[in-house]
């Protein structure tokens, strides 16, 4: 036949290019699908993240905090309705993703835990359904009152505080600042970034500062060890005393009568705790420190999550802060024992830790271990899943010195530096403490309230640039009101 | 028992009618509820394709019994897919389409039932000629483009509001007066000793060099004056393809290839277009959010569809810039998912097949079948450009997905031709 053979090749040419096409399309379709899918400048990435129903974050006693609104459009809207926690919840936001707490229980939030536990078939279908991503609802052991009092007393600071219910060390508050408001986290984003007030970083649970004369409660934990005389008077108690280029002095000027040691812890005195650390010797010195745990960079579980690279693949913090530094270990020797003992060596601590501290003492010496996630609701369920406890209390000290501590704080804040803590008919403990950074200090105040024999609640609160031991401990006795009154009801 | 032997493929273009229907059916139906509301232009769309398949069908079974049965009623299976792709994607465009649709049906009517069609092309094939030179010219003098953006390439004429591409009626016009001219030469081509292999390409005598150096040229033409890479590509190759079919003589394949790859080495040294084709063609993830955001937006939507598709009106294929049009086949991986892009490479294959299938039924006529061949090859070789493009497999070209992409001129042309396959089956049938 004339062409025929011609046709026949050209008929052959052109069904093995439509092979090669088919070959082609499988292979985006099918075997490469995932690589390109998962690049960051994949505009059906951010659709799908946006068509995400995010569950809405509670407060304790089922208080919406943040929730997802459904727009016309399908797409969703984050609304956070208290300003107030917005250091605590951080964001969640299509374009820069998820930071704090969003972060933190990200999984559930998004409904990756769930999505992830679903069999082939529930995928299939909501696949081919187009059904949307919806996420758990997630239940914290913040408390709107307390949360709302801390950071109403801290208004205007730079700094952060953390608030724990005993035994239990439920973190009741914990505040932050300078901070964002997650509701215009987008439009807001660029000038964050560059705020040298590093509104993104944690400072409750990540910043790691000097505790300075903080470190007098583990000191007379080991007076009371060793049987240091409390109450005999001693000389020059409230003398200033010189380390390195700092000069120590009291707290709060100090009665001119002679103090005890006691007295001296009152008012912040560094002269008796000079002395005393000398006698405690390093090798005990050490061990106090070891046992309270202060060189444990202690955080909540899985909240090293803040610092990782979140959804988009950006991580909040690099532009704006450094990262959290890490601890050192702090070996303390006949050379730095002074430093160390007075907080002003190399051991930092974080707001939490301070928190956890003071939680051991009011708890007779057992340091429980926080947590701030109390329940998870499944999208296809009515009841709350609670969360589960595993952390065991840590041993911390002996019940007879855990309550001996407790008396000295309760002195500080009846007759000492830490006076402007108390709040009528509460028993409240506490110690206030300066510390040196470079030229600035920080204003500490530690404490406790106890609610009946078993429940207490504790907080830290540190100030940045600030010397207003005053005011750190006004906060702290806010906060402890606060919370007395939400563990009373 | 010829009568028995056509009756089977006459009942398997009926089937496929009635399944294209009940696609067209389901399809708008899912647009709908995807959509969440009626639109009557929807429906209009599925009125007006029942009216062209019902109307079509009824006239070819009486005029031209013994055509292909194949052909017509994937042609509007796959215009109608277009069209509910159009619908969601550029709803504007979608009546306007219909609408050509209708002409497009009309005018495959018209071409399939003229007795005398195939005689009238042949014996005008100068005069076709003229034509289309005269456009092209008319095109690179008035040329304008419908968006009327500054810069982008002016392939129009422009009738008010109506628009029409002359490149694609100057496809068939080429094709018809190549296959003339080769139905002529072609025993003095082989005569010359091609078939022995004795000449070597150096030596071809003008009757050869002659026409090959014709098309180059006009393919230049177009390429320089026009900026139409798809259009001169497609041009060469179809001619080169006639070329081979009627001499016989395969080093004709590889020297065409190399004028092909020459044209394409000059044209990105000269012109930014076909330079940043080439580029985004080699490595387009260097510039994804930038130049070569059309491609790499393509191939995620082919990603995004899988096997399955994400379903008509739930992907996200608006993200390919122009999708309606050139990346219709994109959108259809998309929605469709890879199941769709295999029905779509199948139909075309299917239509290909049908078309050299003609070509070979056309024993003794060698207009006829040279005919046949060109037409069958620009639908091969158009499809086969723009899914390689929008695949990343070649560079992109810049031509339509026949019969799915929107566009008037185009689905005009794509009916014309497959009512000249009507014909040509039909005589060949009888012949």
């Amino acid at each position: 036949m004339r062409f025929g053979r011609e046709i026949d090749r050209l008929l052959f040419g052109l069904l093995l290019a439509f092979v090669f096409v088919g070959a082609a399309a499988a292979y985006w379709a099918i075997s490469g699908a995932d690589t390109i899918l998962e690049r960051a400048d994949n505009p059906r990435r951010v659709e799908t993240e946006n068509a995400i129903r995010r569950g809405a974050i509670y407060a304790e006693g089922g208080i919406a905090l943040a929730e997802s609104v459904v727009n016309p459009d399908e797409s969703v809207t984050r609304r956070y309705l208290y300003p107030v926690l917005s250091s605590a919840l951080g964001y969640a936001s299509l374009r820069y993703g998820v930071g704090g707490v969003e972060a933190l229980h990200d999984n559930d939030l998004s409904g990756r835990t769930r999505a992830a536990a679903r069999d082939l078939g529930e995928t299939v279908i909501d696949g081919l359904l187009h059904r949307p991503q919806v996420g758990a609802d997630v239940q914290l052991t913040l408390d709107l009152g307390v949360q709302t009092a801390l950071a109403t007393a801290l208004h205007g600071q730079t700094g952060a505080a953390v608030v724990l219910g005993v035994p239990t060390s439920s973190l009741m508050a914990m505040v932050s600042l300078p901070t964002f408001d997650p509701n215009t986290l987008d439009a807001d984003w660029d000038a964050l970034s560059i705020d040298p007030g590093r509104p993104f970083f944690n400072r409750a649970l990540q910043a790691r500062y000097q505790p300075g004369a903080t470190t007098e409660t583990l000191l007379m934990a080991g007076a009371l060890l060793t049987n240091e005389p409390l109450d005999t008077p001693i000389a020059d108690a409230s003398s200033p005393i010189s380390l390195d280029d700092l000069t120590l002095t009291c707290a709060v000027p100090p009665p001119e009568t002679r103090l005890t040691l006691r007295d001296a812890y009152a008012f912040g005195c560094p002269a008796p705790f000079a002395d005393l650390a000398r006698r405690l010797d390093v090798g005990r010195v050490q061990g106090i420190f070891d046992t309270f745990r202060l060189a444990d960079a202690a955080t909540l579980p899985g909240f090293d999550a803040l610092t990782l690279p979140t959804v988009l693949g950006i991580d909040p913090f690099a532009a704006a802060t450094p990262e959290a530094q890490p601890n050192s270990d702090g070996a303390i020797t006949a050379d730095n024992l002074l430093n160390a003992a007075l907080g002003q060596g190399e051991r930092t601590v974080t707001p939490l830790e301070m928190a956890l501290i003071a939680a051991g003492i009011v708890n007779d010496g057992n340091a429980p271990q926080p947590y701030l996630l109390s329940g998870v609701r499944y999208p296809t369920e009515l009841e709350w899943s609670a969360a589960a406890l595993i952390n065991p209390t840590i041993p911390i000290a002996t019940a007879g010195t855990a309550r001996g501590i407790q008396d000295l704080m309760r002195g500080a804040v009846a007759y000492g530096a830490a006076s402007s803590a108390a709040r009528p008919d509460l028993d409240i403990g506490g110690h206030v403490g300066l510390a040196y950074t470079g030229d600035s200090t920080l204003a500490w105040f530690v404490g406790f309230v106890t609610i009946d024999t078993e429940r207490a609640a504790v907080v830290a609160v540190v100030l940045e640039n600030s010397g207003d031991l005053g005011l750190a401990a006004d906060i702290g006795g806010t906060a402890l009101e606060a919370a007395w009154r939400a563990l009373q009801s | 028992m010829k009568g028995a032997a056509d009756a089977a493929p006459t009942r398997l273009g009926r089937g496929l009618m009635l399944i294209a229907a009940a696609f067209m059916v389901v399809n708008v139906a899912a647009l709908t509820l995807a959509r969440g509301e009626t639109r009557l232009s929807d429906w209009g769309i599925v009125g007006v394709w029942i009216g062209s398949a019902l109307v079509g069908s009824a006239i070819l079974e009486r005029a031209l019994p013994h055509r292909d049965p194949l052909l017509f009623p994937l042609a509007l299976f796959m215009s109608g897919w277009g069209l509910i792709a159009i619908a969601r994607l550029a709803p504007v465009f979608a009546d306007r389409q219909a609408i050509w649709l209708i002409v497009s049906t009309a005018a495959l009517i018209i071409v399939a039932v003229i007795p005398n069609v195939l005689r009238l092309v042949r014996a005008f094939r100068y005069t076709l000629l003229v034509v289309g030179l005269a456009l092209l010219i008319g095109t690179i003098l008035l040329g304008t483009n419908p968006s009327g953006q500054v810069g982008a390439p002016e392939l129009w004429l422009g009738f008010g509001t109506v628009f029409f591409q002359p490149s694609e009626p100057l496809k068939i016009i080429l094709v018809a007066f190549l296959a003339s001219y080769l139905a002529e030469q072609y025993p003095a081509l082989r005569a010359e000793g091609i078939d022995a292999g004795k000449r070597r390409a150096w030596s071809l005598s003008p009757r050869i060099a002659g026409p090959i150096l014709l098309m180059w040229g006009i393919s230049i033409v177009v390429l320089v004056w026009q900026r139409d890479l798809g259009t001169a590509i497609l041009f060469f190759l179809v001619f080169l393809t006639l070329l081979y079919v009627a001499s016989g003589y395969t080093p004709l394949l590889i020297g065409g290839a190399g004028l092909v790859a020459t044209a394409g080495i000059v044209a990105y040294q000269l012109f930014a277009v076909v330079r940043l084709r080439v580029d985004i063609w080699l490595n387009p993830w260097l510039e994804a959010e930038g130049r070569a955001y059309q491609i790499v937006q393509s191939l995620m939507a082919f990603s995004a569809g899988g096997v399955f598709g994400q379903g008509v009106n739930q992907g996200a294929p608006g993200y390919v810039p122009v999708v309606h049009s050139d990346f219709i086949f994109a959108a259809i991986a998309e929605e469709w998912g890879f199941l769709g892009v295999i029905v779509v490479i199948a139909g075309f294959a299917v239509m290909i097949t049908r078309g050299l299938h003609i070509a070979v039924a056309q024993d003794g006529r060698p207009f006829q079948t040279l005919l046949a061949v060109g037409l069958t090859a620009v639908l091969g070789v158009q499809t086969l450009m723009i899914m390689g493009g929008v695949l990343k497999l070649v560079p992109l070209t810049g031509v339509t997905l026949p019969f799915f992409s929107y566009g008037g001129s185009s689905l005009l042309i794509s009916y014309v031709l497959i009512g000249l396959l009507l014909r040509l089956s039909a005589e060949g049938a009888d012949a």
